[in-house]
Parts: structure tokens; sequence; C-alpha cells
């Protein structure tokens, strides 16, 4: 750094007339698509309100209601084809919750919806012992891992042998089904409580909570975003049944562990490609992508955007997802190494977001003074 | 010439001024910190802390720390009182300096100069005038003071000032206008000029005035005629920095502090003020009473003044003795007045590795560090290297036989992608802490230039 003090002295006087003529310098952001108005936040987080969290918990609730349905009239008369149905619905719902499990912010995170809809390994103990006792308390710390779309995977298909054994425990134990119906009406109570206050007052105090501190809508987002994208997708879907952590794979806490087949990996795969929709979000409105642009950010060796790096990787990390198909279960026994590779190529993007893209932002993550890192 | 400055004598007034100014704002600091719950957050919650190299035994104590906080309210308090002057200085010196220590990740540029300060206000004769001390022990209460006093403390936030514009000149500072090129365009919605920061050229228009500013606002604010200006910028330039940066009371500390550059006249009209207020009788036509050292302990104090002032005036550059780049390696780079110079941040995955089975598994870092301690880790050297020591422990705990610690880190600087900082085939278990250049930090390969 030392080096070349009077080199360093004579680039400052150059540059000090250089700045006034540097191009970018006077003409604003150097998105090349658009001015300050990219720098908008508002306009960003009143595009997120509007087309991608309202609309994602609408979508959802509609296949939460039609589960609720399903699980009425299963619990009515229990019979072989209400439990397809059934399974139906909640394959369909577990498939559409994935594309609102990363909005942990806001009223999501202050019920910790998350945790409450998808915390697995599901406690199957703890579930047969509430149900023989027939008393519980779902809203307890304790209770989390024995609720949600994990709970309902070991209630529709791990709770006996086959389907037939399933459809006669619900026909014998009138305690098996309330518990199915409390499950499910949590869920569907949690829900109508955080689309309601999207609906309502909240909508208003995200778009308006334009700063960028810790307690700023763009970095309650961008770190609920980013820490999905770590946590619950690359660890929890992934990582932590491939064994990363622990350096043996454990198949048994992957997501969808009861059902198996291919909705594992769908579940997985439904997950990323929602991640990767809202970074982009709509062509020509604004996006995360559009924002990370309009900052300017890239390498500047090569001078590729941030924007282009972080998709391309979403690609690759994408397809390394996909290559651990169609069994989930299967690949995780057969061929462990794939997996931990999907997990490495996602640690990739993991970084982009985490560091690159959080720095570029300036979003803060805790309020305590800092006088410059 | 030198005898004659060693023998002038100015007005205690201004050491009086920034004695009562220093002790209402560490109180402040003290509550402030307390009401935020910081206290628990930062020193009772967290498993383990990160100490300064070779002060290891600094740590929190426990729910004794709340009493620490306590006393250090109580000695700053005091101060400003000026009751039991002496020993409260010392006690706010001792007790704040140990709560500075006991974590690097909350090191705060502003926390050093207090503690300076602290430190300087033990040796100076701050409390012997518009005291409760002069006013209990009126034999030992003094007018005037030696000029020197007022100068050392000027000297001391001169150097704070100077030292962070010498720290501005470097290329990335004034040619890509980095780090503020990042942090304005995240402010754009203050109002009124909010829409500024949206604008590259901003970033560089602070960048220059910001050097431009640390480097001569000492010498403006001594002159007389550029005096008020210099103050008005004093002012606007730290409570700008209030609103756009999370640096907590560091302006207000400024602001107030920069006053000692104001003659001693002005903070004698000042305290009469204050006496008027007060209902006090006022000084005007009193005696002058000078303090007079025996030339013994004069020659004491200068010579630990003199010692302590070289010792500033070297440490800032201490980085030099290092090989590489400063920002990148952080080596040398606390204590030295380099305030909101880097947009800094990293992440690290830390692997585990049984050396007799080879079972390697991946560390959460969340499950031993608060969100401050990861993010500071993520970014410097030397706190990899004290979390990868409490890893390797916790895991020879956990059963692991002498457990191989790698760190998997990525670190981007000043808008630059982020790049591998630590040499992944290293086994942290193994490298010890010292000041020597520690050649596992992977190269930069880039170059900032300047000071």
């Amino acid at each position: 750094m030392r080096k070349s003090i009077l080199l360093f002295s004579l680039s400052v006087v150059l540059a000090a007339g250089g700045v006034s003529s540097c191009k970018d310098v006077i003409e604003g952001p150097e998105s090349s698509a658009g001015g300050t108005s990219d720098l908008d936040r508002k306009a960003l987080l009143t595009q997120w309100a509007d087309t991608l969290v309202i609309p994602a918990y609408k979508g959802f609730g509609s296949k939460l209601t039609a589960l609720k349905g399903q699980t009425t009239a299963f619990t009515a008369a229990p019979t072989a084809s209400g439990l397809q149905a059934l399974r139906q619905s909640w394959r369909e719902a577990y498939v559409e919750w994935q594309r609102v499990e990363a909005f942990e912010f806001g009223p999501a995170a202050s019920v910790s919806l998350a945790n409450r809809f998808n915390i697995y390994p599901t406690d199957a103990a703890g579930i047969r012992q509430n149900i023989a006792s027939g008393s519980y308390n779902l809203e307890l710390a304790t209770a989390v891992p024995q609720q949600g779309f994990p709970a309902l995977d070991f209630l529709l298909n791990g709770i006996a042998a086959d389907d037939n054994a399933i459809v006669q425990s619900y026909v014998a134990a009138p305690n098996q089904r309330r518990y199915l119906s409390d499950v499910v009406n949590t869920m569907d109570q949690l829900l109508t409580s955080v689309q309601a206050q999207w609906n309502g007052p909240y909508r208003a105090t995200f778009i308006s909570g334009t700063g960028t501190s810790a307690g700023g809508s763009l970095s309650l987002l961008v770190n609920a975003y980013a820490r999905y994208y770590e946590q619950a997708l690359r660890s929890g879907k992934v990582g932590i049944p491939a064994g990363v952590m622990t350096g043996a794979a454990a198949p048994n806490k992957m997501e969808a562990y009861y059902h198996r087949g291919a909705l594992p990996l769908q579940l997985a795969q439904v997950a990323h490609t929602t991640v990767q929709r809202l970074f982009s979000g709509r062509a020509g409105q604004p996006s995360l992508k559009s924002y990370v642009d309009a900052l300017g950010a890239k390498d500047s060796r090569t001078g590729e955007p941030l924007s282009q790096l972080i998709n391309a990787q979403f690609d690759v990390s994408a397809r390394q997802l996909a290559s651990l198909g169609p069994d989930l279960h299967t690949t995780l026994q057969t061929r462990p190494a794939a997996a931990v590779l999907s997990y490495n190529e996602m640690q990739k993007a993991v970084r982009l977001l985490k560091v690159d893209m959080t720095s570029a932002m300036s979003v803060s993550i805790t309020y305590i003074d800092n006088d410059g890192d | 010439m030198l005898s004659s400055y060693r023998k002038s004598y100015i007005p205690a007034a201004p050491l009086a001024v920034f004695r009562i100014a220093f002790g209402v704002l560490i109180l402040a600091s003290v509550v402030r910190f307390w009401a935020k719950g910081w206290i628990a957050e930062l020193y009772l919650q967290p498993r383990f802390f990160f100490p300064y190299y070779g002060l290891e035994f600094i740590r929190p104590l426990g729910p004794y720390t709340y009493g620490l906080f306590a006393l250090c309210g109580v000695c700053a308090l005091l101060v400003a009182l000026g009751w039991h002057y002496r020993v409260a200085a010392a006690g706010l010196f001792i007790s704040f300096t140990y709560i500075e220590l006991m974590d690097k990740s909350t090191y705060l540029n502003h926390y050093y100069f207090v503690s300076l300060a602290a430190l300087l206000l033990v040796l100076l004769p701050a409390g012997g005038y518009f005291s409760l001390d002069a006013r209990r022990q009126p034999e030992r209460a003094h007018t005037h003071v030696p000029r020197w006093t007022l100068d050392a403390l000027r000297l001391l936030v001169g150097i704070v000032y100077f030292y962070a514009g010498l720290a501005k000149l470097n290329s990335d500072w004034l040619l890509a206008a980095q780090p503020l090129r990042i942090w304005l365009p995240a402010k754009n919605d203050l109002p009124l000029v909010g829409f500024l920061f949206s604008y590259p050229i901003t970033a560089f228009v602070f960048s220059w005035f910001g050097a431009f500013y640390d480097l001569t606002v000492p010498f403006f604010l001594l002159n007389r005629i550029t005096r008020p200006y210099a103050y008005a910028a004093v002012v606007v330039f730290h409570v700008l920095t209030a609103i756009l940066f999370p640096i907590g009371m560091f302006p207000y500390v400024m602001i107030v502090a920069a006053l000692v550059f104001f003659p001693p006249e002005w903070h004698e009209r000042l305290l009469e003020r204050v006496r008027r207020v007060l209902g006090r009788p006022l000084a005007a036509g009193r005696a002058v009473v000078p303090l007079v050292y025996r030339p013994r302990v004069q020659r004491t104090l200068l010579a630990g003044l003199g010692l302590f002032f070289v010792v500033q005036l070297l440490v800032p550059f201490r980085y030099a003795l290092y090989p590489r780049e400063l920002f990148w390696t952080e080596e040398g780079y606390r204590f030295s007045w380099r305030v909101m110079l880097m947009e800094k941040m990293g992440q690290v995955q830390f692997k585990v590795v049984d050396s007799a089975t080879g079972r390697a598994r991946l560390v959460n870092n969340a499950e031993h560090l608060s969100v401050l301690q990861e993010k500071m880790m993520a970014t410097q050297a030397d706190m990899i290297l004290q979390f990868a020591h409490y890893l390797r422990d916790y895991y020879a705990r956990q059963g692991v036989h002498q457990p191989q610690i790698y760190a998997d880190t990525y670190v981007s600087l000043n808008g630059r992608l982020g790049k591998a900082y630590i040499d992944p085939t290293v086994d942290l278990a193994r490298q010890s802490e010292s000041f020597a250049p520690k050649p596992w930090i992977l190269p930069f390969d880039d170059e900032i230039t300047g000071l």
C-alpha cells in the first residue's frame, strides 16, 4: 500500500481533474437500463408486497383451504379414497408452501411461520404421545416439531405400515382424527393471521420502511432471503440430509421423508426456482436484480455485473440440484457425494448473496454501533 | 522560548469545561448502552469473547459486568462534578478501558479516544476549578493552570483528526470514492438531500471534503479568524455523519472535544453564564491563583506526556512494519484513527476434522457467536484464529481426537467481488497468535495505493 506514494500523489492530482470529466460520475448511477429511479427502495418494496408476497400467500392460502376441506371430509369418514385425496391436497399445499417460505420477515417472522409450518425431521414419537394422551398444546415451543407439513407427512404417510392400515388407524382412533384436524386448523389460523397483516396494516408499514438500518424493510427482506437460501434450502433440504455438517449422510432428516418418491426433490426445486424468481422479479419492474444493477455492483476485475454472477450461479446450482433426482432418498443412500456437490454449488450462491449483494446494498444486520468495519 | 512556554499560564476554565462535558457524555453513553440492552447482548449472552492479544485476562465479569458499567457511569458523573476528581478520573479510565478491551468485536475508535482522553484527565489538573473539590477545599483550588495542560488535550484531538485525514489519503477513498459510494445510496431516502446520494459524484465530493476536513480542521480551529467557520463545519459534519451512519456517540464526542480549541476566555465566559444560571457568585474580579507545580512534578508530568504523544504519533504507523495490504490483513489497523474507511463483509465456514478418523464436520458459527461477533470475526484474521482455537478446544471436549480446524472464507472489500481470505489448507488449530505477519492470509490480488 505504501510502495508507490509518489505515483499515488501523481494519480491523485490527475484524478482531481479527471473525476469531473468522468462520464459515469456525472451522469448518475451506472445502470445502463435506467436512472436513479432504479434505486427507489419504495418502488422495490411496493413491487415485492404487491406482486410477490401478497399474491403468493393468496395462492398458498387457497391450497391450504383445499387441504382443510379434504381433512374435514377424511376425518368425518376415513376411507382409502379419502386418504388419496387428502394426500394429493397435502402435496399440492406443500409445493405451494415453497413459494412463500422465504418471506420470513414482518408478520411471518412475528409468528415464526416457517418454524410452525416446516420443521423437520418431525417428532414422530411426540406426535404418537400427543395422540395417545389427547392432551397437547401446539403453541408450545416443544410442540414445534409436532406440527406443520412434516407432522402431516408422518400422519398421512408414516403412521402405519400401508394405506389400509393408515385408514384403519384413523377409523379406530378419534384422538388421531382430532390431532390431524388440529394440526391443519392451526396452520390455517396462522396463515390467516399473516395474510390479514399483509392485506391490512403491514403492507403500508413495509413499503414506507425504506431505511437500510437493521429494521428497514430492505434489510429485513434481504436478510430473510439470504438466510432462507442458506439455512432452509442449502442446509435444510440438501446439506443436513447429505451429512455435510456431521460427516455422515442422514436421509431420515430430509423433507417429506415419509412420503419420499419424487416429492422431496420437487419441493427443493420449487424452493430454488422461487429464490431465483424473487431475485429477478418481473422484467422491467423493480427487483433485487435491478437494484443491484443500479448500484453498479460488479466484479471489478472482469466488469461482469454481480446480478449476472448471481444468476449464473443459481443456474449451476439448480442443475446440480436437478441431478439428484428422481428420488432424493435413494440418491442420499447411493450417491451422497452428488448431494454434497449440490450443497457446494449452493454455498457459492450463498456467498454472492450474503457477502457481495448484502455489502453492495449496505443493509445492516445489527443495530450496534459501528464505525466502519 | 521553551522555558517561557513552560512558565506561561492560562485560565483553568477550558479544562473545567472539557472535564464537565466529557463526564456528562460518558455518563450518557453508559446509560444509552445499558438502556439498549447491549450489556446483556454483548457481554453476558455470548459464550465466547475475543480478547486482545496479551490481554486475555480482560473478560466480561458475568452479572458483575453491570456493576462495572455502573462504576464507569458513577466515575463519569464524579468527573463531571469534580468531586474526588483524581480518584474518579482514574476509576473512569480503568473501568472504561477494561470495558473496551473485553471483546474485540465491539472495537470503536471513539472508545479508544475516550480511554486516551480519560488517561490525560488523570494527569491534568482539571479538577481544581469550577468543581466540588474546589469548593470543599478552597486552599487546593486554582484559577490558572500551565498552558501545556490545555495544549495536551488540543494535541490529542488534533492527532485524532489529522491521522483520520491521513488514513483517507488512499486510492479507494479518493479515486474510487469507496466506501461512501456504497454507503450513500443506501441513505437516498433521507428527506430533502437524499436524492443526491444516488449519484456517485456525491460520494466523490464527500470523500474529498472529508479528507480535507480531517487534515485541516484542527488548524482552522486554532486560528481566530477561521474558528467560527471551522466549528460550524465541525457541527455540520458530525451531525451529518450521525444521521448517515450508525456510529453512536462518536459525533457528539467530537463536537464537544473540538471546543478545546476555543480560547480560554471563551470558556471563562461560558462558565460565567453557567454561574449566573445557577445563581452562584461570579468569578470576575477574583484573585488569580495559579497552579504552580513543583519543578520535579512538572518535569515528570511533561516527560510522561511527551512519552504518551510519541507513542500516539508512532502507533498508527505500525502497519508499515507489515508487508501486505493493510485493509486486507488488518495487521496494525486498530488504534490508528482509521474511521469509516472500509465496507468489508465476509463469511466463514469452519471445518473440524478428527485426526484419528479423518471424519469432517462443519460448524454452525451462530451456535457459538452473536450476530455482531460473527460479522466482525468473518473479516479479521486474528479473530478467525481466536475462534478456531475456541473450536479446537470445544470439539476436543466433545470427543474429537486432536481436532484440525480449517476455514473456508470469503471476504469482499470496498465493492470488490469477494474472494478467499484464509488459506483453506492450513490447520488453524496449529497456528498461534503473535504480532508477526500471518502467512496463512491469502494475497489480496489488488493494490490500494496511498498512506
